[in-house]
């Protein structure tokens, strides 16, 4: 089966800064692949590439960008438009900057359909309520006619989604989707999602920075560091085997109820994440690393951890035994 | 208790006038409603609750930058009301959540740090700067990163400039509100294990806000679940996180997403009602969203009980 989404060898520079640094990855129909890496390593601008939305100046460079088979790489902005809000849609992190302020949801909501497929109004209006009601929103028409200040964070949010699922997608890119969200807010918002995923077997690309919302909901995890997919693997094998010492650490980081004593000190990565320039060569995490090497400014050979678990480094895979509890 | 209490606070009490419109008339909404508790010295309250639940007006009231409505505020003892402002700032200190907001961008940082010393206008400049030097020092930021700037400082470098200057007058007490939400994972953990070391080395007593239970857990002795204005449990952090005795407890506890695969995301079963500080339902204050409300919790407010585990606050707990 072709991948319903597929990166290839992904490059963007912003000014002087190599944003991304050829990442590779790719979305099942019915797949859920977890983005996760801290601030500035590249996961919003790996999304917004894949949307055609990275910001005037940038530079973007592919092997391959292909959507549900075809490239759309070389796609021109009206292409891309067409294809936006249509069979490839998008949540952001914070619904009230994405929600016109000036217009209803229902307004807001209904112009996608007939933008995108000439829906007339009436129809149109009974497919938002119908999503706002599959999206949890109790009485939709009053919703309808609600401006997004009149909603709550959680709402908004929800109202988003149903907004995304309008024309059908068969891909949804979600960005920190419920970053600015309550935990219990975020925890019902993740379930709705894997729902309507199982449901309608979306394929989701969700970027996060939360370990927690990664295990919970992911099929396939990538790791980015410094512009990179540092190590890439089902979900399962990433927790239980994480072979990139980013990754051992990223997860070390994170208390665990439970399990971390209070006291006892949390792992954690010294430095801060570096600004990596054009023409950067090496592994961009070796100056945080513990096990870094000379062989570690050089070429680094992307390894084969087991069952489609790949790794950028030059250490062995399982040269650290079992996962760090 | 009150001999050893660094926090202690009676019947706390703060309303907002607010209108919801441009003709509408004023409501009250009583963000603080009645909180009591007392924090021995040299532990670690943290307070946790949804946005909007008061947690970071309890933290204003605390630090004497609100006046509570009702009510007392006693630091180390003594009264928060009326004491002089710089007596007030050698004993108790803020740590705020945006390090980017909270620091003065055209200022170098030993400047910053500085601040409280100058401000306490009777410590001479030698001193200042050893104290500062020092203070730099304590949370790891080298001498030379003391003439810079906020803006070339990470996000972390930040949050340990704003500790260095909380901590430069030597203050028994400092109130976190949300210390490490602005910050990356890897930059939270070095930050919670510097104010751990912190509270070690120096006695230090915490009040810490944090909406993630997990942060709040693993620094936490003693943890207070804030709904609506309202303390609806508080206990031994390890007893509440082991056996969370009210329903919002638990359905907060419920929410935390642990990094382990396999178990999906739980149904924490709240509905979709949102708490609304300027309309708090009649009887307790969380029935609309509560999973196994009864028909008394709709018309009677539970009141607070207290025994060797805490407090908590539920017809049915």
């Amino acid at each position: 089966m072709s991948a319903l989404l597929e990166v290839q060898g992904l490059r963007v520079t912003i000014g002087s800064t190599a944003a991304v640094r050829g990442v590779s990855l790719s979305v099942n129909k019915g797949e859920t692949h977890c983005l996760v890496g801290e601030s500035g390593c590249g996961k919003s601008i790996t999304a917004l590439s894949v949307m055609g939305l990275l910001p005037k100046g940038s530079l973007r460079e592919t092997q391959a960008l292909r959507f549900a088979g075809e490239e759309i790489g070389r796609y021109d902005e009206r292409q891309m438009e067409r294809l936006r809000g249509d069979r490839m849609a998008m949540i952001f992190q914070e619904p009230m900057t994405s929600l016109n302020p000036a217009y209803t949801v229902g307004s807001q909501m209904t112009e996608v359909l007939r933008r995108h497929r000439g829906t007339p109004r009436a129809q149109a209006v009974d497919r938002a309520a119908e999503l706002l009601a599959r999206v949890g929103i109790t009485a939709p028409g009053l919703r309808l006619g609600q401006y997004p200040h009149q909603l709550s964070g959680g709402l908004r949010q929800r109202v988003m989604i149903a907004m995304a699922l309008m024309c059908d997608p068969e891909l949804l890119i979600a960005d920190e989707p419920t970053t600015a969200l309550d935990v219990t807010v975020q925890a019902q918002i993740l379930r709705l999602l894997a729902g309507i995923q199982k449901d309608l077997g979306l394929g989701i690309l969700l970027i996060t920075h939360d370990l927690g919302i990664v295990a919970r909901i992911a099929d396939r995890v990538s790791v980015m560091y410094a512009g990179e997919v540092v190590e890439s693997a089902p979900t399962a094998a990433l927790f239980a085997a994480p072979e990139h010492p980013y990754t051992r650490g990223l997860l070390s980081c994170v208390p665990v109820p439970g399990k971390v004593k209070r006291d006892e000190p949390l792992g954690s990565i010294p430095g801060v994440v570096p600004r990596i320039r054009p023409g950067f060569a090496g592994c961009g995490f070796r100056d945080r690393c513990s096990r870094a090497s000379a062989a570690c400014a050089g070429a680094i050979p992307r390894r084969n951890a087991g069952d489609s678990h790949e790794v950028l480094c030059t250490l062995e895979p399982g040269w650290g035994g079992k996962a760090a509890a | 208790m009150s001999d050893t209490a660094a926090i202690e606070v009676r019947g706390l009490r703060r309303e907002f006038r607010v209108r919801q419109g441009m003709f509408a008339p004023a409501k009250h909404v009583v963000a603080v409603d009645d909180v009591s508790f007392s924090v021995p010295a040299g532990s670690v309250l943290g307070v946790v609750g949804e946005s909007g639940c008061g947690k970071s007006t309890l933290a204003r009231l605390i630090l004497g930058l609100l006046e509570p409505s009702a009510g007392d505020v006693l630091v180390d003892g003594r009264r928060l009301g009326g004491m002089d402002r710089r007596a007030r700032a050698r004993l108790i200190q803020p740590v705020f959540q945006d390090p980017f907001a909270s620091l003065n961008p055209r200022r170098r940082i030993r400047d910053i740090v500085a601040m409280p010393l100058i401000a306490q206008g009777d410590i001479g400049r030698e001193d200042i700067a050893r104290r500062v030097a020092e203070a730099l020092d304590r949370v790891g930021l080298s001498q030379d990163q003391g003439t810079r700037f906020p803006a070339q400082l990470s996000g972390g470098q930040r949050q340990r400039v704003a500790i260095a200057r909380a901590l430069v007058l030597r203050p028994r007490i400092v109130v976190c509100d949300e210390p490490t939400s602005a910050l990356d994972v890897s930059v939270q953990a070095q930050i919670l294990n510097l104010l751990a070391e912190l509270r070690r080395e120096l006695g230090l007593t915490y009040l810490f806000i944090s909406h993630n239970l997990a942060v709040v857990e693993h620094i936490a002795t003693e943890v207070a679940v804030m709904y609506l204005g309202r303390i609806v449990e508080r206990g031994e952090s390890e007893r509440l996180f082991a056996a969370p005795r009210h329903p919002y407890t638990r359905a907060l506890l419920a929410s935390v997403l642990t990094p382990e695969p396999g178990l999906g995301v739980p149904d924490v079963g709240l509905g979709d009602i949102m708490p609304d500080p300027a309309n708090i339902p009649p009887g307790c204050r969380f029935h609309p969203r509560c999973p196994i409300a009864v028909a008394r919790c709709s018309t009677e407010a539970p009141r607070p009980a207290t025994d060797q585990a805490g407090l908590v606050e539920c017809h049915l707990a």
